[in-house]
């Protein structure tokens, strides 16, 4: 585009050049600069400049410097190597006009990044906590901390892994200090002092056997029939970590060089004393002492259960590194900093990704195209590109749910293929067709569905060019193959974000033939039912229609609803007249409403009275309630939209927004009239359109608890705070009596009780919707009436191996119990506080344990809610 | 975190030149903004489409979503002139379009995203001086997605898309024009209690319970407890 004149501003920033601007810097922040920007060209001879400029800098200011390290260490973890040489060069050197100082330069500045350090960890800030660790076993490995100090400290982290009742999350977090932390100063430790290394590897070895149990729930391919089996398509984190370590130990870490730089093994073997790292106590989890509990006494707060971490293989290991090594776990774990610290931008993100070979030792990746060859290193040689989008791809598939917003790994992706489409692209592709086969091969259905929104993003980043030739043979598939369902919905996914002819066009022939039920014979649009003259109720929905259009008042369509009704209790006895009525009032709402989101918000705030008495069961006055009627709504609104599966998704929240229907309402409603129904099967299942309907209303249910709860805190503050200030008001006023002053509690503000009558109201009714979604759950999989068979049968080792001949019906009952599962540990912070009710409500219904559905379905719970298994 | 490189949510130097109030107070404003300003999209791109993309950055589990969308309309012809307003519940979700869809595509073409003041009655209008945006005054090149050529040339090319062209034909202006997009939970009036119960205990509901599973059962549940 070009734009001429017209004061025009060029408005995108584009950062990298930004920085580069040339600025008015102080000495101080032109140190700082000098200190961040450490390597960018060439490490090993912006070193010696460094360490001069720091030292030519007087008076220095230790702990400016320190801090500037500080960032760089914790920002830029793949420098940290070259950090700890500039601490040991500085070791050399005296502070700079105290030259008579017995303490090195260096010396001081490790000093001061120390209590950085404990700041960290005091508020349990884990990356940066890891990451110093690192830097701190680094520099044992230069031989400036000593080995006995750097072994206590690993071990401190080790200790919280045997509190009583650690959360995982933490566990892992401490883990992880003590692993990486071993990893790299594992043969200084092993070498120079009596420690036993493998005191660490066992404590970590023995967390890992404790939280069995939990791992099933979460690994991205799935089998049904054992829970214990070892899978090949992934490895946990921790997993990775202790097989790389238990490698390492073996060989008393003689592979150090090989999977970190050691920049400062090159200057001489610093002969001083060393650095004793003082000890430290993890400080405990932070208890949040503002508690709100729910009217029935369950503990109202929800963190989020953290889970062990299975990423993806998604190449072999000539390919990619294989991440039980310790070259592997470096380069993932390296990778992973990588992606997380730089979330807050994307773009520099993917330029620092292609830029990691830099920052590991030679050999360790392939050339870059156009670079001089070089001779391979054996055993390594590894493609970057596949590499980097395996570990971005295995952070994406994590469950329950990745660490960030997926769309964010989305972008991420995108932005690599901007920066080098020759060699991610292929990365990319093959990285496609590798999930596309796993989708016969058990792939969670969470995660077949992150995999088609990544797919449809991706995809409409580029031109939607993808060669859907390929998967043709698998139109012989069954209807409900998951690699069926995949072709289907990615290509719906497609049309969302762009429109049907575009996407049509792209799709080879025997795709586009509507009658290979791929895509839909037209675009998806409004299916009003009563648009044909020759459908029943043509003329009333029309009468309706026609006020509408016109804008007529809310109580005037209301009144001729009221006459319609009588008249079809005359004429259509048989039917069940309030039924149509409200299907005539919904649908002709929102046939008004088609033409956009925006016109569909203006019918509905339109005739918002009405919807209310229509969902309250009758039309011109608030009756009580009325589930039926409600559902009927619900039912009305994906009829008319039931082409374009995403309206619905939308209506329902909006429904559920203007507070007509309940996200109870809408759970019940995926559950009975929403629910799938295969011809061949004997139960009601739960698909991807469900489940999304589902968990819109369950995540609505507890985003109001969320605002409501926030609300409480928020205005318990400020009472406690005017509290505070008439007591010092008081204070001031009655010296002498202050302390005879009664304690009598300020009466609590109307606003404080409405809020916390709203907390109780919305927390009652998240429980609803939760328990709700369990008994759906239980009808479709292991109800004690009317058992399901095939959802027996399907989770037999035999049947899975016999999937090739699976039918409808056994598909989409595998993927019930795939979306119940997601259920459990999605929502798991949330059951777990109504564990107990919620169990033994829907459990009452459940068939007799022995059975394989019945106990696969409480063994299932059990682990998300953690109750003994 | 972000002293090695530039957040892509900071507030960017793009400011609503109508705006009443001075620069900080702006910054301070934008600091807790829920609404998005999104720029060069095509004419034809739909809200559906918009909200296909935006919902990816909604945290409706913490109370958000996506509350409305403004399509920006060419103030005479009434047409889609290449922006809108995204209003979602909450001020992270618009900083997290800004992280992770600002600079991508929607509809193939690369989509900008800045923080807004807010949308205000009229602001769904282009100020050019042809009704759309003034940016389109000013553009010399070919853009098939923004209506061909600059304004002048506009005229023919939209006819050619008449039906998407027309959908925006009833938009209206003054007060009350464009829909809120529903407001945070309030207690229903009338005491919610003694609702629950009657939904428990009505005779229509008495017959739904067995179909619809426990509800009834385990609302008289919490009740008790």
């Amino acid at each position: 585009m070009s734009y001429n004149g017209g004061g025009y501003r060029r408005r995108n920033r584009d950062f990298d050049h930004d920085r580069r601007e040339p600025v008015h810097e102080s000495p101080e922040q032109n140190l700082r600069t000098s200190i961040i920007r450490l390597g960018e060209v060439d490490p090993d001879q912006e070193l010696p400049r460094l360490v001069e400029q720091i030292c030519e800098t007087v008076p220095v200011n230790i702990s400016h410097v320190s801090e500037s390290i500080r960032i760089a260490v914790t920002e830029q973890p793949f420098k940290i190597p070259h950090y700890a040489t500039l601490i040991r060069l500085l070791h050399d050197r005296p502070v700079p006009g105290e030259e008579s100082s017995t303490t090195s330069l260096g010396r001081q500045v490790l000093e001061d990044f120390w209590k950085g350090f404990q700041a960290y960890l005091d508020k349990l800030l884990w990356r940066d906590t890891r990451l110093c660790v690192h830097f701190f076993a680094h520099l044992a490995a230069a031989k400036v901390v000593s080995p006995q100090s750097i072994f206590d400290l690993l071990k401190s982290f080790t200790t919280v892994l045997d509190e009583f009742g650690v959360s995982h999350g933490r566990a892992k977090q401490a883990a992880l200090c003590a692993a990486e932390g071993l990893m790299i100063s594992g043969a200084e430790i092993k070498a120079s002092t009596s420690a036993n290394v493998s005191e660490i590897t066992s404590s970590i070895q023995s967390y890992i056997e404790s939280i069995s149990d939990s791992k099933a729930l979460v690994q991205p391919t799935v089998k049904l029939y054992s829970a214990n089996d070892p899978i090949e398509t992934a490895d946990e984190m921790l997993e990775a970590a202790l097989a790389a370590l238990q490698i390492l130990n073996s060989s008393d870490f003689a592979q150090t060089a090989d999977i970190v730089l050691q920049p400062y093994t090159t200057f001489p073997v610093f002969e001083e004393s060393s650095f004793e790292l003082p000890s430290v106590l993890v400080p405990p989890e932070v208890i949040e002492l503002d508690t709100l509990s729910t009217d029935t006494g369950e503990d109202a707060q929800t963190k989020k259960e953290e889970w062990p971490e299975y990423y993806m293989r998604l190449f072999d290991n000539d390919i990619s590194p294989d991440p039980t090594t310790p070259v592997g776990y470096a380069i993932r774990a390296g990778l992973l900093d990588l992606v997380d610290i730089f979330e807050i931008n994307r773009k520099e993100c993917a330029r620092l990704l292609l830029e990691f070979p830099k920052w590991v030792p030679h050999g360790t990746f392939k050339p870059r195209p156009g670079a001089p060859p070089q001779d391979p290193v054996v055993g390594k040689d590894w493609q970057l590109e596949s590499t980097v989008i395996e570990t971005i791809l295995g952070t994406l598939f994590l469950l329950p749910d990745p660490q960030h917003k997926a769309v964010y790994y989305i972008a991420l992706i995108t932005e690599l293929c901007k920066l080098s489409p020759s060699t991610v692209g292929p990365a990319v592709g093959k990285s496609i067709r590798k999930l596309y086969g796993l989708l016969s091969d058990g792939l969670d259905v969470a995660l077949a569905c992150r995999f088609i929104d990544w797919f449809a993003v991706h995809m409409s980043n580029f031109g939607f060019q993808w060669v859907w030739k390929e998967w043709i043979s698998d139109l012989d598939l069954s209807m409900q193959h998951p690699k069926r369902v995949f072709m289907r919905n990615a290509i719906e996914y497609e049309i969302r974000l762009s429109y049907y002819d575009r996407i049509i066009k792209i799709l080879p022939e025997p795709m586009q033939n509507p009658d290979n039920r791929l895509v839909p014979s037209e675009a998806p649009g409004p299916d009003y039912e009563y648009d044909d003259p020759a459908r029943p109720h043509y003329d009333a929905a029309q009468s309706i229609l026609n006020l509408l259009r016109g804008r007529a008042k809310a109580e005037d369509v209301m009144s001729h609803l009221e006459s319609l009704k009588n008249t079809l209790e005359t004429t259509d006895s048989d039917t069940n007249v309030d039924s149509v009525i409200r299907s005539i009032a919904v649908q002709s709402l929102l046939h008004i409403g088609s033409r956009s989101f925006s016109h569909f918000l203006n019918a509905i705030e339109r005739y918002l009275p009405l919807l209310r008495n229509l969902a309250s069961g009758s039309i011109s006055t608030t009756s009580t309630s009325s589930l039926e009627a409600r559902m009927d709504i619900l039912t009305a609104v994906s009829d008319f939209w039931s082409s374009s599966k995403h309206m619905i998704i939308i209506v329902f929240d909006k429904l559920m927004q203007y507070q007509i229907v309940d996200p109870t309402d809408v759970v019940s409603w995926a559950f009975t009239q929403g629910v799938e129904r295969i011809a061949a099967s004997t139960h009601s299942s739960i698909g991807a359109l469900q489940w999304e309907v589902i968990k819109s209303a369950l995540d609505k249910a507890n985003g109001r608890v969320v605002i409501a709860r926030r609300k409480v805190s928020a205005l318990r503050k400020e009472a406690d705070e005017k509290a505070a200030m008439a007591i010092v008001s008081n204070g001031a006023s009655m010296e002498v009596d202050a302390e005879a002053k009664p304690d009598v509690p300020e009466p609590e503000s109307p606003a404080l009780t409405t809020a916390l009558k709203a907390f109780a109201t919305l927390t009652r009714e998240q429980k609803l919707a939760l328990s709700r979604t369990l008994d759906g759950f239980v009808d479709c999989l292991a109800s004690a009436t009317n058992p399901n068979l095939t959802a027996k049968s399907v989770i037999s080792a035999n049947a899975w191996h016999n999937r090739a001949n699976w039918s409808e019906a056994e598909w989409v009952t595998w993927c019930t119990w795939g979306w119940y599962r997601h259920f459990c540990r999605l929502y798991s912070p949330y059951l777990r506080n109504y564990a107990m009710t919620l169990g033994t409500v829907s459990f009452a219904k459940v068939g007799n344990a022995g059975d394989t559905a019945v106990d696969t379905f409480r063994k299932t719970w059990n682990v998300a809610t953690g109750q003994d298994v | 975190m972000a002293h090695v490189v530039q957040p892509l949510d900071q507030p960017s130097n793009y400011k609503d030149s109508q705006a009443r109030v001075d620069r900080q107070k702006q910054n301070e404003l934008l600091a807790k903004s829920t609404t998005l300003y999104i720029g060069n999209l095509s004419f034809y791109t739909t809200e559906e489409q918009i909200y296909e993309l935006f919902s990816k950055c909604a945290s409706p589990e913490e109370g958000g979503g996506i509350k409305r969308i403004i399509m920006g309309l060419d103030r005479n012809t009434r047409t889609p002139c290449g922006f809108c307003f995204v209003e979602y519940y909450t001020p992270a979700e618009a900083l997290a379009s800004l992280r992770y869809v600002s600079g991508t595509k929607l509809d193939e073409r690369i989509i900008r995203c800045d923080l807004d003041l807010g949308y205000r009655e009229g602001r769904q209008f282009g100020r050019g001086k042809s009704g759309g945006q003034v940016r389109d005054e000013h553009r010399t090149d070919y853009d098939p997605g923004r209506g061909g050529w600059g304004a002048q040339a506009q005229r023919m090319e939209i006819e050619r898309r008449r039906e998407v062209e027309e959908r925006y034909a009833d938009a209206q202006e003054g007060p009350g024009a464009v829909a809120g997009g529903g407001e945070d939970w309030k207690q229903p009036e009338g005491a919610p209690e003694k609702q629950d119960l009657k939904r428990g205990r009505s005779p229509e509901d008495e017959a739904e319970s067995e179909r619809m599973g426990a509800r009834a059962r385990l609302e008289d549940d919490t009740e008790r407890m």
